[in-house]
């Protein structure tokens, strides 16, 4: 990390740590405008910060370590995305899109609206690639919510006027969940670890068995390869085009996903089950991220294909054509 | 927390250039008969091919060129390793000496022994075993029993060392013998150099369960080596053989031994395989994906004098479980006749008997996990 990124983090960190998974809209979003976190990733032209993918990686992780109830992520990808489209305000993000855009007007539904209460416009993965915007005004809102009770609304739009972007919106959330992905597995690690040197059972901590010490040590490799898979892909996106990272990093996190939350409540025996106790806002939000912007199956299928595809003789000249 | 520092990585701007050279040497030199031997390529003796990579000055690539080497960076070093078992290159004969016997004699060594043994390893005509398991010290190490007594100026070894990989190919070894009597765990113990040819010294093939031949069984009796063979520090040797196995545990092979199988499968079942074969390939190449970056990166650190022994074993530890996975996935995912002459079921079927070794040889994997336990703080 450079001096500004290392700032970026300290700032990230102490406020959100000090939000959490209890922090609203109503309450805290202003704190996350007072720091202009939602202009992280729109370009100094803009008026934004320029911040790189890296630099978001770092907001992002955090966020995900903290298991920030707040879009900053979906913000700062939608604020980019409207740069120039005339929106405003706060955008926020969605994952799915089913309906028609004919010419600049859009019929259907979009999926997985995240925090869109309030919001001014989404921006949408397009039915034919890249994406779109569309102001919150001309639709219906119904509200839902995934796994960790965070809200992914579905919107309706009959005939409204849309934007569009060339840049891949699909791609960015796999990113933003990628990246949480990686902070919330660090955090159940260090809760983890934390919680088997507090509590004693035969008379020790468990920390001193040596299958408590294998599971977690497993569990700080997979925490590892999700870190490393959101660099890897942070860096791509940095570079351009990132279509072969996206699926190998979402891939990889996603796996990470199963290994490490087993990991994190079979170390916390029953406590870890309660309501009460602060794993399940992080287990439950990591559940939840494995599916969303891209299950195993949508990534392996489109990695997979595009490798098969190329040939046994591109493989490995593709794979290190990346980073040459 | 965060286990694994993960700084970007800058790649050399020569690297595709690098890549070409290798791969065009391996295109003219590497046609294996059997294609078994493309995969755990590195444990495959192919001495000719060795001196070729030395001409082409691929062998001591980091090593000062005053004892041979060429006094390239590490990561161009790590970019043809990456490029050499990627393509299964028979690269065994050489990889313990360029890997950490010569650096490791650089570092300790008396001048008169590098003289004689480094610039030889550069040019690919001297290999190298590595001295440290014994018949009642495995993961324990410290309770090697191999033993060293002061004669005059020299050294007289007596004992036995155990699953040398590559003694019957290497002209030396570096050894963990301990150099005080009556001295317990890991205090008294120092390094050796020590020539395979040396009067006393013997060695005797074990052959694994497929009948291969890597490893061996090596015994001392009553062997005299000068005052120069001892390595470094007198007494030091535990911490010297600590730093060594960061050299040994940290590179791309701990990843790489069954991609020519990943390959392979990619060949056979053609551009539009079915849905699960497409899923399976995703998988594996986002784990191949995401480890080429984790050990590039403990390589970048090491580069920068960093010693970045918890992230390299996790690499190893993920590495090995990957390439252990592997087979098996495939094997499950396509059906294979493993009596069969094709190249695919070679692999598979030859993968499938050799990976239990990968979790062993280097440190087990429990060992492993119990490094990354302690550096977690559960230790
Ligand atoms: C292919 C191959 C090549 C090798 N090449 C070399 C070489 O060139 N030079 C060399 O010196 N050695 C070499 N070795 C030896 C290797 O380093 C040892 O096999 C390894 O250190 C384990 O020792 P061991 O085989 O005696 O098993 P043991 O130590 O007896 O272990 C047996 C099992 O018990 C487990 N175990 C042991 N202690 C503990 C513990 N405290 N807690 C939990 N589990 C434990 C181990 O993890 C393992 O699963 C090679 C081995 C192989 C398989």
């Amino acid at each position: 990390m450079n001096d500004q990124q290392h700032m970026l983090s300290d700032m990230a960190d102490g406020l959100f740590a000090g939000l959490g998974p209890s922090a609203t809209m109503e309450a805290h979003w202003s704190q996350i405008e007072a720091l202009a976190l939602s202009s992280l990733l729109l370009p100094e032209e803009a008026g934004g910060f320029g911040g790189t993918w890296q630099d978001a990686l770092i907001v992002f992780r955090l966020a995900g370590y903290h298991a920030l109830s707040l879009p900053v992520a979906e913000a700062a990808i939608a604020a980019r995305l409207a740069a120039g489209t005339g929106l405003e305000g706060r955008g926020t993000i969605a994952s799915r899109t089913d309906g028609t855009v004919e010419g600049d007007c859009f019929t259907g539904a979009v999926h997985g609206a995240v925090m869109s209460e309030g919001a001014d416009f989404i921006v949408a993965p397009g039915p034919q690639g890249g994406s779109f915007l569309v102001a919150t005004a001309g639709g219906e809102r119904t509200p839902s919510v995934n796994l960790a009770g965070e809200s992914r609304d579905v919107w309706h739009f009959e005939s409204v006027p849309v934007a569009h972007v060339t840049e891949n919106v699909f791609v960015m959330g796999a990113f933003a969940r990628v990246a949480q992905i990686a902070g919330a597995l660090d955090a159940a690690l260090a809760m983890s670890v934390r919680y088997v040197n507090e509590r004693k059972q035969f008379g020790r901590p468990l920390a001193k068995f040596q299958a408590v010490q294998q599971s977690l040590a497993t569990f700080a490799c997979e925490a590892a390869a999700a870190n490393c898979a959101a660099m890897g892909l942070a860096q791509a996106l940095d570079r351009g085009n990132a279509h072969y990272e996206v699926a190998a990093a979402k891939l990889r996190a996603n796996r990470a996903v199963g290994i490490g939350t087993s990991a994190a409540h079979q170390a916390h025996g029953a406590i870890g089950f309660t309501q009460e106790y602060a794993l399940h806002p992080i287990t439950r939000r990591l559940w939840s991220a494995r599916s969303e912007f891209g299950g195993d199956s949508h990534w392996a299928a489109l990695l997979g294909g595009r490798v098969a595809a190329a040939g046994a003789d591109r493989f490995w000249a593709d794979l290190t054509a990346l980073t040459d | 927390m965060q286990t694994f520092a993960i700084e970007a990585l800058s790649w050399p701007d020569n690297g595709a250039d690098l890549r070409r050279q290798v791969r065009t040497l391996v295109a003219d030199h590497v046609h294996p008969a059997n294609p078994a031997d493309r995969t755990n390529c590195w444990a495959v003796a192919d001495p000719a091919f060795s001196r070729t990579l030395a001409a082409a000055g691929l062998l001591g690539m980091t090593w000062p060129k005053e004892y041979g080497g060429h006094e390239r960076s590490p990561l161009e070093r790590y970019i043809v390793l990456e490029e050499l078992l990627a393509a299964g290159a028979p690269v065994g004969a050489h990889w313990i000496a360029d890997r950490q016997t010569g650096t490791l004699l650089l570092r300790y060594g008396h001048e008169e022994e590098r003289r004689r043994w480094v610039p030889g390893m550069a040019r690919g005509e001297i290999f190298a075993c590595i001295g440290l398991s014994e018949p009642n010290a495995g993961s324990d190490l410290a309770a090697v029993r191999t033993t060293a007594r002061r004669d005059g100026d020299g050294w007289v070894i007596d004992g036995q060392k155990v699953w040398t990989t590559n003694a019957h190919n290497a002209h030396v070894m570096i050894a963990l013998i301990r150099s005080e009597e009556g001295s317990e765990r890991n205090a008294g113990l120092s390094q050796f150099i020590i020539p395979m040819d040396t009067p006393g010294l013997t060695v005797r093939p074990i052959l694994d369960l497929t009948g291969g031949h890597d490893f061996n069984e090596i015994f001392f009796d009553n062997v005299r080596l000068p005052g120069t063979a001892l390595l470094g520090v007198e007494g030091e040797g535990w911490k010297q053989a600590t730093a060594e196995l960061s050299l040994e545990r940290s590179g791309p092979e701990r990843y790489l031994s069954c991609l020519t199988l990943l390959t392979e499968l990619i060949r056979a079942v053609g551009p539009e395989p079915s849905d699960c074969v497409r899923a399976l390939i995703g998988q594996l190449v986002s784990e191949t994906w995401t480890l080429r970056l984790m050990s590039a990166s403990v390589a970048a650190q090491i580069a920068q004098g960093h010693d970045p022994a918890l992230e390299a074993t996790i690499v190893k530890d993920l590495g090995n479980s990957f390439e252990q996975a592997m087979p098996a996935l495939i094997q499950a995912a396509v059906e294979t006749d493993l009596s069969s002459d094709a190249a695919l079921p070679i692999m598979l079927g030859h993968l499938l008997q050799v990976s239990p070794s990968f979790s062993l040889r280097g440190g087990t994997r429990e060992i492993l996990k119990g490094i990354i336990a302690r550096g977690l703080g559960l230790r």
